[in-house]
Parts: structure tokens; C-alpha cells; sequence
């Protein structure tokens, strides 16, 4: 394949920013409709730069990738548990789903580390003809100079770097530069709507793994959110994966509540891990790894333009996370597919400008991503007026459970009197009433 | 036309590199691999002379098949031609018998193109043994410098070339006959970011297959593989950490004291003495 045109320019007729979720999945489909495309990547290999906590939804891979599971996808563990941990101060009550739908195939989301799974999708869009340039970074675009200024192509940080094409779909992740740079945004990422999540990752044996956490064998996982006293009552959500033979712990936490209160994300982590109902989980393991990455979790607020005349955006460049489901990846690969088949129409049209491209976000508003994302627009604005939600209720729950299941020798009534005193002490019963509508609002839109 | 040849490793990352405390070796599992550094500088050296007097630069390396990716990265770093010698009957060598194979295919390179330099890195950081580059030299009877720390000149017409050798104390300038064999520290020259054509190139580049009977060089197999290697590694471990030192706090005792206490232990170990020769 060659990918000079006659003047010696390198050309491609689709250029991917970032060999991620989205822009894999953009190349993929590009690639299998036979357009001739260059994936570029800043690092080492796909991957290298990605992090997540985590577990990765299958429809969106399916939908991209049909019949992926044939192709021997690096995963964990599936998930055949889910649900929540409340945290008390020395305690935990759990709330989590397993067995019914979770325990049958196919699975709907699996357990997964992002260094196996992203070179592995990568090699699919490799696959399918895509053309992979790692360890390349896009620093600015190339424009027309009829007067329109439509991309036209990029320029990397190499010697003899531009690379031309009609179309760029810019999947650069959370820290989206480019996208600034191209004025599809006005603003930086705001720390009041950036978290930082941080993990370990520790080994233990896999029979390990299945006795601490109540797994029959190693093909059922576990993938919980942990709230309470995860992140020493300031907002934060932690969470617990279990791999094949190791297991990830980690929580995240707002970007201008670390930098409010000077805390240093692993002494978060290490008392977290310290927990008394954290510790006899981990014990004895040994520290694999240790990570941590920004998640845009403005959601809607912070949507840029997804497109301009020969670009569009996707992913977490495009803020495209639905923090409250730790959704991410999903809408990731799919608004990168949806991108690639716009970029698709463009081509047999033989127009790229705006209007053309403008069809990738009529398809992403006729799919949940869009109308997710506009259905949760004020939920992360009600967490930050909300915090009891991390610190009051996950300990009330304690209690409550912790007192309902115990039999302290008195009457019952005057139990339930002290359960509901434990509410009230914290946050009166008006304010709980307030709590849970303000959340349906924030939720549910009512 | 210029024609220099450099023979480059495959090696584990050794800044992330583990070691089993059971058996003394080097955990290679999930450790990433990389170019030897400096043979990454050797080749960086070959490029920019190719590119000064209008040559060629041909890359070889011995070892499995997943050693493609750094004759991929060689080409990437601006090398024309990579070569592999892989063959089942290669594994297992020592650096007697590398030096065999890779002189061998040398002298079948130089048959087909005359090389005028030959560069290798001082060492390769898993081994740390800085004999393979020697060993070939020997093979071929070429001149060797070793520890080059800069080329000087090439002249191609009188066949000659002039470098800088660094030695602990002092830096040697050393003018050879062509051709000449090398071995490189870092400073020969630094380890350019590639131009995007060259790493284009590079991604769609299938390196060469020598094996022991595909290919141009003709190897015998009593000096082959682990058949040809003498060397036996009676055992590997890591040298027991230095005990602590005594801690004498001065702001505890005070400065005067301190410094009486150290003195006084020096001297009952006897350490003054043998430095000073019996002058204290």
C-alpha cells in the first residue's frame, strides 16, 4: 500500500487520533469498508497511555466487532456479581446482584486490564486493514487555505511529520488538547468535574481470589463500587475487581478536592486499603502495579462541538462517561463506530464539510449516548451539593443493618426508634425526604 | 559506496527488570524488550555517517523471531537492511559461539557489499560481558577500538579513520585501517527522534531470515549454539546488601563528639593505618 500521492505528501483517506477504545473502533470500521486509514498513537504500543478501573461491556464490542468472542479477547473474569459496598468507619454492608442474568452467557460485561485489551483491539482495526503509527504525537492540524480553513490533515511531533487526509476523527482521550486547539471547546478541563482515579493492582492466587471474594471458580468476577469510608468523607467512589489472579482496588476522586484539602492519592489509597473491611481481602497479596488516570466526568456540561468540517470527536475527549454507571468504554467504541460511518457517508459523497459530518451527532443523539449523557446532565452538579450521599447514608446503612441483625436484648421498638435516630442524628428525616427527590431529579430528570 | 554494518541485541528492560530470589535469574516474564542502549548509539553513529558520506547501513542480530521488533525499530533509526539469524541450533550460545555466528554472517554481507565499519555496543546491559564485539573482530582479523566515544574522520579514499577512546583516566585518539570494527559508548552520538517516512518504512519492513542453512553464510555446527559454547554458569544470585553503618546523630551528642567517636572507630578497625601506611 503506498501512502504518498504524487507531490510526496503522505496521504491516507481517514486519519484516527489516539488507538483507544474510540478510536480503534473508528479505524475498524473504516478500514473494513476498505478506506485506507492511519491510526496514530503517542505511545509505546495501544494501551500504554490507558487506565481504567475496570470492566468493559460487551454490546459495545459486539456491535463494532461481531462475533468477538471467537477471537480470543484478553479478558479477566466475567462480571456474575455486581453492585455497591457502604463503607461504615470499621464496617460494610454489601448490596450486590450475582447468579440470574449475570451468570449466562453471553456475559454482559467482562473484568479487564487495558495493557492486554487495547493492543488487542488495536490488532483487530490492524486486522481489518487499519495502519498503526505508535509512538507519534499529533500536535496541530493541517488546514485549507481556501478561506474555509477545514482540516485537511495533521502534523505529529516527528521530523517530516504531516500526515494528510480528508477526514480526522480526533479520539485523544480526557486530556483533549486538540480538541481545544481546534476551538471545539472554549476551556480546560475543570477540576470540579475531573476526577482522578487511582488503583493497585495486587496479585493473588486465583483460588485465592475465588475464596475471599465468594467465587465458585475462576470464570465468575466481581466488580463492585465502593462508597462510604473509601476517601476520608470527602466525595469519592471507590471500587473492587477482581482479575485472574490479582485483584484491582481503587477510588476516585475529584481533582479540586485533592488539591483543596493537599491529599496525596496513594495515602488516600493505602487507608483505604487498610480498611478493616478492605485489608483481609488484599492480605498477603503482592503490589503489581500501581496507576492512575483523569476521568471527565462533566458529562454533558462539558461536551465540545463532536464535529467541524473534516473532524469529529469521540470518546473522552468528548466527555463521553456516564460516571454514575462507570460507563465510558461503551460509549466510547460506539461513537467511534458512529464517527467511522459518518466518515464513511462523507467519502462516498466526496464531502467532508461540517454539514456532512453533522450526522455523527444526529446518530449519537438517536442512540443512549447522547440521550444518557443529556438525562444525567446534572447529576455530577448534585453530587458536589450532595456529599452526604458519601458520607452520611453508606454509615447510616451500617448501622442500621448492623443494629437490625443483632439482638441486643431489647424491644424491638425502641431498636427501630434508635435505627431511625441514627438517620435523623445525621440528617433529619425532612432533608432524607429532600435527598431522594433532588437525586431522581438529578437521575431520573423529574 | 560507505557500507557499515551494525550488529545490535535484543534485551530485556533492566530498569524494570526483577529477579527471582530462588534462582538467581532474571525474571523475563511480562519485562518489556528494548534495543540495547548502546547499541541503539552505535547505530545512531552508522546512520549519521551514511547519511555524511552517502552509504548504507546494514543491521544484524541473532535470536528469536520476536527479535524482529528491534531490527523494525534499527530501520526506523534510519538502518536500510536488517537481518536476523535465527535457527533452533543458534540458541543456548554463549558469547564464543554468538561471535562465531555473527562472524560468519559478516563475512557473507561483505562478500556481497564490502563493509568499512563494523559497530557494536560497548555491552549489552542483560549480560554486561563486552565480548561478542571483540570476539567477531578477532574472527574476521580486523583492528578493534573499543570504548569509541566519537569518530573523528573517515576517509574512504585512504582507508583510514580517526577516534576518540575513552579510558577511566584519559581519552585515547586512535587512527586504524579500514576496515575496522567498534565498540561504542553513548556519547558517539545520541539516539535521534525518527522522521515519520522512516518510521512508516519501518512499520511496513520485513527484516530478513538467515537461518543456519537459509541463507548466504555457511555455519559449521560444532561452533554453534549451546554445542559451541563452553561457558557454564555455575550459579547466579545477588550480592548480599552492605550492612548498615552506625548512625551517630550530632545533633544528639554534639559535633565534637561525633566526629571523636568516628575517628575513634576508624582507628580501632585499623582502616587509618593502611591507608596512611603506618603514619598515624
Amino acid at each position: 500500500m503506498n501512502n504518498y500521492d504524487n507531490s510526496g505528501k503522505i496521504t491516507f483517506d481517514a486519519i484516527v487520533i489516539g488507538a483507544g477504545l474510540a478510536g480503534s473502533a473508528a479505524a475498524m470500521i473504516m478500514a473494513r469498508e476498505g478506506l485506507n486509514v492511519a491510526l496514530i498513537e503517542r505511545g509505546n504500543k495501544p494501551g500504554a497511555k490507558n487506565y481504567f478501573g475496570g470492566a468493559i461491556y460487551t454490546h459495545a464490542i459486539e456491535e463494532v466487532l461481531p462475533g468477538f468472542m471467537d477471537l480470543k479477547p484478553p479478558f479477566e473474569r466475567p462480571v456474575t456479581e455486581a453492585g455497591f459496598w457502604f463503607l461504615s468507619k470499621d464496617g460494610m454492608m454489601r448490596a450486590s446482584v450475582q447468579g440470574g442474568k449475570l451468570e449466562k452467557e453471553p456475559y454482559d460485561a467482562y473484568v479487564t486490564l487495558r495493557a492486554a485489551f487495547d493492543p488487542w483491539w488495536a490488532e483487530q482495526a490492524q486486522a481489518a486493514g487499519a495502519f498503526l503509527i505508535p509512538k507519534t504525537t499529533v500536535i496541530d492540524f493541517i488546514r485549507d487555505d481556501d478561506g474555509h480553513g477545514q482540516v485537511i490533515g495533521v502534523v505529529t511531533d516527528r521530523p517530516q511529520g504531516e500526515i494528510y487526509a480528508p477526514v480526522v476523527i480526533i479520539c485523544e482521550g480526557v486530556n483533549n488538547l486538540l480538541t481545544q486547539k481546534l476551538e471545539l471547546i472554549g476551556r480546560d478541563l475543570e477540576p470540579a468535574h475531573t476526577a482522578l482515579a487511582f488503583k493497585q493492582v495486587i496479585s493473588l492466587s486465583p483460588q485465592l481470589v475465588n475464596s475471599r471474594f465468594g467465587l465458585p471458580d475462576n470464570s465468575h468476577g466481581l466488580a463492585v463500587s465502593v462508597v462510604g469510608d473509601v476517601s476520608l468523607g470527602l466525595p469519592g467512589m471507590g471500587f473492587v475487581y477482581t482479575n485472574k489472579g490479582s485483584v484491582s482496588v481503587g477510588l476516585g476522586v475529584m481533582l479540586d478536592v485533592l488539591a483543596e484539602y493537599r491529599l496525596k492519592p496513594y495515602e488516600i489509597l493505602e487507608r483505604y486499603l487498610k480498611h478493616p473491611a478492605i485489608a483481609p481481602l488484599v492480605e498477603g497479596g503482592q503490589l503489581l502495579e500501581y496507576g492512575a488516570h483523569l476521568i471527565p466526568e462533566g458529562g454533558w456540561r462539558d461536551m465540545p462541538d463532536v464535529y467541524t468540517g473534516g473532524v469529529m470527536v469521540a470518546g473522552d475527549a468528548a466527555s463521553m462517561v456516564n460516571a454514575l454507571h462507570w460507563e465510558g468504554t461503551n460509549m466510547a467504541m460506539i461513537a467511534g463506530k458512529l464517527a467511522a460511518e459518518t466518515a464513511i457517508e462523507a467519502h462516498s459523497r466526496g464531502d467532508f464539510s461540517a454539514k456532512t459530518l453533522s450526522r455523527y451527532e444526529d446518530r449519537l443523539r438517536e442512540r443512549f449516548i447522547l440521550q444518557d449523557l443529556r438525562q444525567y446532565r446534572n447529576f455530577s452538579k448534585f453530587l458536589e451539593q450532595h456529599p452526604e450521599f458519601m458520607e452520611v447514608y453508606p454509615a447510616f446503612l451500617n448501622d442500621a443493618l448492623g443494629g437490625f441483625f443483632s439482638a441486643y436484648g431489647k424491644p424491638k421498638r425502641q431498636l427501630f426508634q434508635e435505627i431511625l435516630g441514627a438517620l435523623t442524628d445525621r440528617r433529619g428525616i425532612f432533608k432524607a425526604a429532600g435527598d431522594i427527590v433532588s437525586m431522581g431529579r438529578a437521575v431520573m430528570g423529574w | 559506496m560507505f557500507h557499515a554494518l551494525v550488529a545490535i541485541k535484543q534485551v530485556p528492560d533492566t530498569t524494570n527488570i526483577r529477579i527471582d530470589p530462588d534462582t538467581g535469574n532474571l525474571v523475563r516474564e511480562g519485562v518489556p524488550a528494548i534495543m540495547n542502549p548502546y547499541d541503539a548509539h552505535a547505530l545512531a553513529a552508522a546512520v549519521e555517517l551514511k547519511r555524511k558520506l552517502n552509504g548504507k547501513v546494514t543491521v544484524i542480530s541473532m535470536g528469536p523471531s520476536s527479535f524482529n521488533a528491534t531490527l523494525r525499530e534499527a530501520i526506523e533509526l534510519g538502518a536500510d537492511r536488517g537481518i536476523l539469524l535465527s535457527d533452533r541450533k543458534f540458541a543456548g550460545a554463549d558469547t564464543l559461539a554468538t561471535s562465531y555466528v555473527l562472524a560468519q554472517a559478516i563475512k557473507a554481507i561483505h562478500e556481497e557489499e564490502p563493509v568499512h565499519m563494523l559497530f557494536f555496543g560497548k555491552q549489552a546491559i542483560d549480560g554486561d560481558t563486552a565480548q561478542v564485539g571483540p570476539g567477531v573482530a578477532v574472527r574476521l582479523d580486523l583492528p578493534i577500538v573499543t570504548y569509541v566515544s566519537s569518530i573523528r574522520e573517515v576517509d574512504l579514499e585512504r582507508q583510514k579513520a580517526v577516534f576518540d577512546r575513552r579510558t577511566e583516566r584519559w581519552s585515547e585518539i586512535i587512527e586504524t585501517s579500514l576496515p575496522v570494527l567498534l565498540t561504542c559508548e553513548k556519547e558517539i552520538a545520541p539516539v535521534p527522534f525518527a522522521p515519520l517516512p522512516d518510521l512508516i518504512r519501518s512499520l511496513r519492513y520485513e527484516p530478513e531470515f538467515w537461518s543456519k542453512s537459509d541463507g548466504p553464510a555457511t555455519f559449521d555446527d560444532a561452533y554453534v549454539g549451546s554445542k559451541g559454547s563452553p561457558t557454564i554458569v555455575y550459579k547466579m544470585g545477588t550480592p548480599p546488601l552492605p550492612e548498615a553503618g552506625e548512625k551517630i546523630n550530632s545533633r544528639e551528642v554534639g559535633v565534637d563528639a561525633a566526629v571523636k567517636s568516628a575517628l575513634q572507630q576508624v582507628e580501632a578497625a585499623g582502616v587509618l593505618a593502611e591507608i596512611l601506611g603506618g603514619a598515624v
